[in-house]
């Protein structure tokens, strides 16, 4: 009886062991692995050039045309605004934005390090009563302006640059936006 | 029952120096109080709190970053009325949130302003006084208010409203009324929000030179060596939730800290250390910010709290649609002109005029939701066009030509509602209900005129009655029932002012009230450096 009882504590004392090693180790390697598979932010990377960022990482889908050559412009003609086959949601911001001409810099300055971008900025560019107008006939809601906030909500509350953008809005509410 | 009073406060407090003599700052250095309290609950309940700081002392820091006579926490009506309160007694200001946006649940709440004998209700004919609001409030909150606080409050609501009108250049509109209260005396803004009040306000603060600084949040208070609040440190560049982002600053508060950083109704650990039974399967009206890590930070710092059990439900919030939602602005515009319905029974089951907590008990007692029901001659008459409207593009209101279609589209059986409405039409002619004391308006009229629209009601989690224990300046009393120094609070952040119920429009009452005494006084407060 007692032999036993040894003994399972023994064995529970193994598996405890190799827990406490492999758990840790496990999350160590998922760590590893997601950061190097993060993408650079080369910030002189010509617009098209996944690989630049991405290095080996396939981005596009196999039988995509080359895009090293190409703007945003060049991109329209298959991925139209708002079809199907839309761009919008599938990539982040600052894609669409590099490919339109606007480099990192242009928002984000020469500084070595570099900050975080401030509502104004964008505002230089991006007019909010002009943006009001552009989607007031947006259902349920206009999502550039609300009777809380009116036309001064911070656009990086939604639109992320660099990671998925997100609806501010939901919550509290359910607004079925597609934010790009 | 009701576990957290003063009395067992003290027998606590008692217990604790016992062992040895414990002076406020002592209890801070050892059991750090009421926060650990409530951890040590926590764990009881097998809560688990994201991002719970340990109650730690924090010494005085070698270097302050900014410097400022007054901080004030928070940016809702109570933090903006004691920032420009503040400002114009002279003192450097600055007010901090912890969310990306200013306003907390002030710029998304109703807009309705209680006040007695206002230019609405004059206008209206109706006859108010303070002593008959301040009589409301005492009987809705079961006497449990701390009848010096809730007295300030309707004596100075008045006056708080024509503050908020020709100072801070806010407009109210519309006179509504609020299950609760004799007569109607909610002043309602012009947009049905309160971020007409607070977007003003934040004008006016920014036209005063005070700065609002976003995305700041409280981690502990400072206190010195004789116990006095002098400062905060905090988190700059946090982004809510994240209790890893941010980097820790320290701010001089040379006359006082204000603490305005609202109630705990979405914080689901501490609710449930209050009342187990708010579990995650109640949704809450409030903005998601409303968690309460800077009240539990002041109990820390020595500040006293009171009944924290007392927590709200709203009667008036549909689940059909997220948040507060619309149907609460269809709802409250509705009660005294057309009835609430069981739909298991169709009959009515309560008073639709009653207070926001009899209502709420009376629809979870039944275990599933009710309807309200209006007709086009009460609903167009009474609720704002615009949430109408929202309401219905929602689906959480929903119109009907005929009272069978309505009774058919919430399973209610059609005889007995049928019976019921005629029942209720005929309290309605005589403006008396004589099932359940419903208070009928004068202008109340039979529902009969299709079309006719309802939507469901479930509760949700609105407000937090208890909070900090404030004295009649707004400064905040420890829990060795003398004031710590350099701490005042005011809004829903303290308890006392409601009691067991707040009524419907008393909160924007009472943020006005005591975020202004709040800041004169911590204005006036003698630097301590």
């Amino acid at each position: 009886m007692i032999q036993t009882k040894c003994r399972k504590s023994r064995e529970m004392a193994k598996a405890k062991f190799f827990i406490a090693l492999f758990v840790p180790l496990f999350f160590l390697a998922i760590l590893v692995s997601t950061g190097l598979s993060a993408p650079k932010k080369v910030s002189t990377a010509k617009p098209g050039d996944c690989a630049a960022c991405h290095e080996s990482k396939r981005v596009l889908p196999p039988d995509h045309p080359d895009t090293k050559q190409m703007g945003l412009s060049a991109c329209s003609p298959c991925h139209q605004k708002m079809g199907e086959s839309s761009l919008r949601t599938k990539m982040p911001v600052s894609h669409t934005h590099n490919l339109a001409g606007v480099t990192c810099e242009k928002c984000h300055g020469k500084a070595q390090k570099r900050q975080a971008v401030e509502m104004a900025k964008c505002i230089t560019c991006h007019n909010p009563a002009k943006l009001v107008e552009k989607t007031a006939k947006i259902k349920p809601e206009n999502p550039h302006t609300s009777p809380h906030y009116g036309d001064s909500l911070d656009c990086n509350l939604c639109h992320h640059q660099h990671e998925k953008s997100e609806n501010y809005c939901n919550q509290c509410h359910q607004f079925n936006f597609n934010v790009p | 029952m009701k576990k957290n009073n003063g009395k067992e406060k003290k027998a606590k407090l008692e217990q604790k120096t016992e062992h040895g003599s414990v002076s406020r700052r002592g209890f801070l250095k050892t059991g750090l109080g009421l926060g650990a309290l409530a951890t040590a609950s926590g764990l009881a309940l097998n809560l688990t709190k994201k991002g719970a700081h340990a109650a730690q002392f924090k010494p005085m820091p070698k270097k302050w970053d900014e410097t400022y006579d007054v901080v004030v926490i928070g940016s809702g009506f109570a933090g903006l009325s004691a920032a420009i309160e503040a400002k114009n007694a002279g003192a450097k200001v600055t007010v901090i949130e912890k969310m990306p946006v200013h306003g907390g649940n002030s710029i998304i709440n109703g807009g309705d302003f209680c006040a007695p004998d206002t230019k609405l209700q004059k206008a209206a004919g109706v006859k108010d006084s303070p002593v008959l609001m301040y009589a409301d409030m005492m009987k809705a909150g079961q006497y449990l208010n701390h009848p010096e606080l809730a007295r300030i409050v309707a004596n100075q609501s008045r006056d708080a409203l024509e503050w908020s009108e020709s100072y801070v250049g806010a407009q109210f509109t519309r006179l509504n009324y609020h299950g609760g209260h004799s007569v109607k005396r909610a002043n309602q803004t012009i947009n049905a929000s309160g971020s007409e009040l607070v977007n003003k306000m934040f004008a006016k603060i920014k036209e005063l030179g005070v700065n609002v600084q976003t995305r700041t949040k409280l981690v502990s208070f400072i206190t010195n060596k004789d116990g006095r609040i002098v400062g905060i440190e905090v988190l700059k560049g946090y982004r809510f939730p994240d209790e890893k982002s941010g980097k820790v600053a320290y701010i001089k508060a040379a006359r006082a800290v204000v603490l305005t950083s609202g109630g705990f109704s979405r914080d689901l650990a501490l609710r449930q250390v209050e009342d187990p039974r708010l579990t995650d399967k109640f949704e809450s009206t409030n903005q998601p910010g409303a968690t309460g890590e800077a009240l539990l930070a002041a109990c820390m710092a020595g500040a006293m709290n009171v009944q924290m059990d007392w927590i709200q439900l709203g009667p008036w919030t549909s689940p059909d649609e997220k948040g507060f939602g619309h149907v609460p602005l269809f709802c409250e515009r509705l009660v005294g002109y057309g009835p609430m319905i069981d739909p298991k029974t169709g009959k009515r089951f309560f008073k639709e005029t009653g207070n926001r907590k009899e209502r709420a008990d009376a629809i979870i007692l039944l275990g599933h939701p009710v309807i309200i029901l209006g007709d086009s001659y009460a609903v167009p008459k009474q609720v704002f066009p615009n949430a109408l409207q929202k309401g219905i593009e929602a689906g959480a209101i929903k119109k009907f030509n005929t009272l069978e279609d309505l009774a058919k589209n919430y399973d209610i059986p059609v005889d007995a509602f049928r019976q019921e409405m005629a029942r209720w039409n005929s309290f309605v002619e005589k403006k008396k209900d004589d099932d359940f004391d419903c208070m009928i308006f004068p202008d109340a009229k039979p529902t009969v005129t299709g079309p006719f629209y309802a939507a469901r009601l479930w509760p949700k989690v609105h407000h937090t009655m208890g909070g900090l224990v404030i004295d009649k300046n707004a400064q905040v009393i420890g829990f060795d029932f003398k004031p710590v120094k350099g701490l005042y609070a005011a809004g829903e952040v303290t308890g006392g002012v409601h009691g067991a119920v707040r009524l419907g429009g008393v909160a924007m009452a009472d943020c006005i009230v005591f975020g202004r005494i709040a800041g004169q006084n911590a204005a006036k407060e003698k630097a301590w450096g």
